[in-house]
């Protein structure tokens, strides 16, 4: 990370922190992007213990066959590099990472088939100034912790309902719409079933019985 | 050679001063944000469905993923649900933004790279807010006068207040989801019923037709 001058993005951090202390932190990202093969969103923890919680939802495409669509796969890797949180073949999950190293997470959503996804994703990191930085930061006063745990408590509040409005928006678009056409594709698919097959027993019956064929047969 | 140290240095102060009164214009009680790579060709797109008559500002600023002293050049295009551009700015490494939307549907916001020299991996700081996270306490400080313990306790009411009009709006999304899910239902009763009045409807005529046909050939 030494640079001659620094790395710019090395500084563009370092600012963050300092701003950030200065501040005080609340991070929380909600986005949804479209993953074709793997996309990964990076999220910096700034202090150490801190708690990252989220959650995910695949807003479902085109489902015209098919009952289920196979669900995406989902990684966070820590700065180290290991895997500290995996799922797989989820349509939607929750996740807590507790007491966590500072530095820069990866999460990962992973399609395993060839249609494109949209994930809708809320990622929140949560600090909360804890009695180690009260003996050493006097003017941090005791409610300021207690306040910093209702921001917490309510955040998490948030947090489940971006899960509930993605999948409720999921389901009264794509499925709702989906489900219409399927409807009217069986529907008319079936009439015309009907009819091709009783005109064609009806021919059947008539050929039974034409000449060439009833004065052998009958 | 102490001179280049020094000029080097005294640019690395500078750049520091910049980045944090960047840094300090974006925080204003929030700093953080998500971080995508963009890729060297091709757009990389981040969308949300936001409601209308919502604020929504942001900002995003593009660097190297290895550092290097200079930065990658990215554009921007953030559009409405409708198709109308909302924020276009070609050629910068870093922008802010910040629109009230008028419609409620899906803001699609797509980046993609315009110069990248050295060709390394691109990393985007996109930080995105809206609703009550846009709002701005320091006027509210002042204008009311209040700080410390109140001012947080006023932030928390705003928040709890933003939820409950998340929870209205969820309620009546789940309303019309309902009733579109009854519609549905009814469709299909009514379709299945027609289906069974067709299918005896064409064995009645297959049997009217059949009688016809075999009086017709005196074979009854």
């Amino acid at each position: 990370m030494a640079g001659e001058g620094g790395g710019s993005r090395a500084l563009f951090l370092m600012a963050l922190l300092l701003t950030a202390s200065l501040y005080g932190v609340r991070q929380a990202s909600a986005l949804a992007i479209s993953v074709t093969d793997r996309e990964c969103v990076y999220e910096y923890v700034f202090y150490e213990g801190d708690n990252v919680s989220g959650n995910f939802v695949v807003v479902d495409h085109e489902v015209f066959w098919g009952s289920d669509s196979p669900g995406i796969d989902f990684e966070v890797t820590s700065p180290a590099g290991n895997v500290v949180h995996s799922a797989k073949g989820k349509s939607g999950d929750k996740f807590e990472l507790k007491g966590l190293r500072a530095g820069m997470y990866k999460f990962c959503f992973i399609n395993p088939s060839s249609v494109p996804e949209t994930v809708s994703f809320y990622i929140h990191v949560g600090h909360i100034p804890n009695e180690h930085n009260l003996a050493k930061d006097e003017h941090l006063d005791p409610v300021n912790v207690k306040i910093a745990e209702l921001k917490e408590g309510l955040d998490s509040i948030t947090a489940e309902q971006h899960y509930l409005k993605a999948v409720i928006l999921g389901i009264a678009t794509v499925t709702n719409e989906s489900t219409r056409r399927r409807l009217l594709f069986y529907t008319l698919t079936e009439y015309l079933a009907l009819g091709c097959v009783s005109g064609l027993q009806v021919l059947y019956i008539r050929r039974l019985f034409s000449k060439s064929v009833a004065y052998n047969r009958v | 050679m102490a001179m280049r140290t020094a000029e080097a240095s005294s640019a690395a102060l500078v750049r520091v001063v910049a980045m944090v009164a960047a840094v300090a214009m974006m925080a204003a009680g929030r700093a953080g944000a998500v971080w995508v790579k963009l890729p060297n060709s091709g757009t990389k797109c981040v969308s949300e469905e936001i409601n209308a008559h919502v604020v929504v500002m942001g900002e995003y600023s593009a660097f190297y993923e290895e550092d290097m002293k200079d930065t990658p050049t990215i554009s921007s295009k953030i559009t409405s649900p409708y198709g109308n551009t909302l924020h276009h700015k070609e050629n910068v490494s870093s922008d802010t933004f910040a629109f009230t939307t008028t419609e409620s549907g899906n803001y699609l916001g797509c980046f993609w790279v315009d110069s990248n020299p050295h060709g390394s991996e691109v990393s985007l700081n996109i930080d995105w807010k809206t609703g009550i996270a846009t709002k701005d306490w320091e006027t509210v400080a002042k204008k009311e006068k209040i700080e410390g313990v109140e001012l947080e306790l006023t932030k928390l009411e705003g928040l709890v207040e933003a939820i409950r009009e998340n929870l209205e709006y969820l309620k009546t999304r789940e309303a019309e989801m309902r009733e579109v899910s009854e519609k549905t239902n009814a469709w299909v009763a009514w379709f299945s019923i027609m289906a069974l009045a067709a299918c005896i409807c064409t064995s009645l005529l297959q049997l009217w037709y059949l009688q016809t046909y075999f009086r017709k050939k005196k074979l009854i």
